[in-house]
């Protein structure tokens, strides 16, 4: 009886394992960004990349890039990455985990990023996890890496969300009970009828988010809508189910009810520092923050804009899609007319704001974002505050410029 | 190196994160990890690359769960850079701990050792015996043994190097 991250390990070493056994194993891709590559390049020195149809370099983080320094670097990546026939993606193309979740991930895949959110891909049923830029070499060049399999953490989810609230509410509340490291080197697995019920993209906030309590990887089944998700994508081929057994062993479990769960907020500087919005409401904010791998998908732009037609929004708003696929979708339903229309500075897709490189806060200014991390410095000031919030939530905020309730908006 | 002495620069709190070790503004710009060194814990504790300077064998003592965050490798990079010789934590976070064996800098967990110890206590670590010796309270104290792969990692002075020598990985 096995989780599925004893699966896919047991498949791929092709033997027998559990928990706390130290494997290698073949990946099916590796990826790496501008903040990863140019490390990774000086590692691997005069060592050649093993697969190069399975290694793709994504230009997001500083992106477009804000400098001649940048610049030049990112120059030195495209020419690595034209010189060993690697797939290249340029600035504006999305973030990277967008971008592995539209065109590579896939269930039962085995995928290593150079970005601690790759646990991202678990929505999709991949073993996916971060590591730096060492590793991110070493697998290139080798085609494999080592992994511990990791012990599991069975996060059930039962029921149907109620109207406004998100999973990014649900991950909140999740890591308010198990803290920054409540699942350090586990794998977090999300099951239950709550997640049967949510999108895939709803998901893959909550595997997206799953470094932020220290685990290895986020993982969710692979079931119909994985299934229907990969077909819009043109990959229905790759779909093979992917459920844990029946009486799998779990280290511990949680267990939340999708119906009590209530819009959240993580207050600065830790993600973990988590009050209901309700709380906080009346907060006065800045700049509001739409976008990043954890909540830039096409539903989240929806769920923001449904809230803000018509209205203005009091506070600066900035909209960075995950990919150009997400912005042709909002462009062809409406949705970036709605955020102009609001007040919205439109970016293309890339990390922005998240990393603070391409626009930053000023000393003292309060930000609320859908991003998954508030450190202090993490947007580019180290004398600004970040809270993290659901894009409905966002959304009501920007219109009120304080913090807002999102089931109280327009009552 | 089976065995170090060295003292106490700092002994950061739990969740020490790694933009706060090395803030992502910097990186982008600065392949030159010496260079980039000179921003460590700027946002928390700007004195703290001066002061690595004043000692000979800077060690960090730490709570739990240290290098949260970011996969960023500069993170271990830049604590290599300025002399940190050794970081001893209640707990690292995986990513963290992963790249500092692969980089070279060894990484001890120790229970209650942000508790145990204090700034400017010498400390005698002994890998072979998995024995921390407070010198300055003479107190012993024992820690968790560096798993064998890890130690060969080190050996090496690094993960490529290891590879290198390895021809790979083995099944």
């Amino acid at each position: 009886m096995k989780t599925i991250s004893e699966k896919i390990l047991s498949t791929r070493s092709g033997t027998d394992v559990t928990g706390g056994d130290l494997i290698a194993a073949q990946v099916d891709l590796v990826f790496a960004h501008d903040g990863t590559l140019p490390l990774a390049i000086q590692q691997l020195g005069d060592l050649k990349i093993k697969y190069p149809e399975k290694v793709a370099v994504i230009c997001d983080h500083a992106s477009p890039s804000p400098s001649e320094r940048i610049s030049n670097v990112q120059a030195m990546m495209r020419k690595f990455a034209r010189s060993h026939g690697i797939d290249f993606y340029e600035n504006g193309d999305g973030i990277c985990h967008q971008i592995v979740l539209e065109k590579y991930a896939a269930p039962w895949k085995m995928i290593i990023g150079g970005d601690s959110h790759t646990c991202t891909h678990g929505a999709l049923g991949a073993f996916a996890t971060g590591m730096g830029s060492t590793d991110i070499a070493a697998t290139m060049a080798y085609g494999k890496t080592w992994f511990r399999v990791p012990e599991s953490i069975k996060v059930e989810v039962s029921g149907t969300l109620p109207e406004k609230i998100h999973s990014k509410d649900v991950f909140l509340e999740l890591i308010d009970r198990i803290k920054a490291d409540g699942a350090t080197y586990k794998a977090l697995e999300f099951s239950g009828t709550g997640i049967t019920k949510m999108s895939v993209e709803a998901r893959a906030t909550l595997t997206n988010m799953a470094i932020e309590s220290g685990a290895k990887v986020g993982v969710c089944p692979a079931d119909e809508k994985v299934k229907a998700y990969l077909q819009q994508y043109g990959r229905g081929g790759e779909f093979t189910p992917l459920y844990a057994d029946d009486g799998a062993n779990y280290e511990s479990e949680v267990h939340i009810k999708a119906e009590e769960v209530v819009p959240m907020i993580a207050k600065p500087h830790k993600v973990d520092n988590v009050a209901p919005v309700a709380d906080l409401e009346g907060e006065e904010i800045d700049q509001v923050c739409l976008g990043s791998c954890t909540n830039g998908r096409i539903e989240d732009l929806r769920a923001a804009a449904q809230i803000l037609r018509g209205h203005k929004s009091r506070a600066r708003l900035v909209v960075y899609p995950a990919s150009r696929d997400v912005l042709m979708r909002a462009i062809n339903e409406g949705i970036i007319g709605t955020l102009l229309s609001a007040g919205a500075a439109v970016c293309p897709p890339g990390c922005g704001f998240c990393i603070g490189r391409t626009i930053a806060l000023g000393d003292g200014e309060v930000a609320l974002s859908t991003q998954n991390r508030n450190y202090k410095g993490r947007m580019g000031n180290d004398n600004a505050f970040i809270y993290l919030s659901s894009p409905s939530t966002a959304a009501a905020s920007a219109i009120a410029g304080r913090i807002t309730d999102p089931r109280n908006f327009g009552k | 190196m089976t065995r170090i002495e060295a003292e106490v620069i700092r002994v950061f709190p739990r969740d020490t994160n790694t933009d706060e070790i090395i803030a992502g503004k910097y990186k982008y710009d600065e392949l030159d990890i010496n260079k980039l060194a000179m921003h460590v814990f700027e946002s928390i504790d700007p004195s703290f690359y001066a002061d690595t300077k004043k000692l000979k064998t800077p060690i960090i003592v730490a709570g739990a769960n240290f290098g949260c965050g970011s996969s960023r490798e500069q993170a271990p990079q830049v604590l290599k850079a300025c002399g940190i010789s050794c970081i001893i934590a209640e707990s690292f976070a995986r990513i963290f701990y992963r790249n500092g064996y692969n980089i070279g800098l060894p990484l001890i967990e120790c229970k209650d050792v942000s508790k145990r110890v204090s700034h400017g206590d010498r400390l005698r670590v002994d890998f072979d015996e998995g024995t921390l010796l407070n010198v300055t309270t003479h107190e012993v104290y024992s820690f968790k043994p560096i798993p064998i792969f890890m130690q060969e990692i080190l050996k090496a002075g690094g993960l490529i190097n290891y590879l290198k020598n390895f021809g790979g990985f083995t099944d």
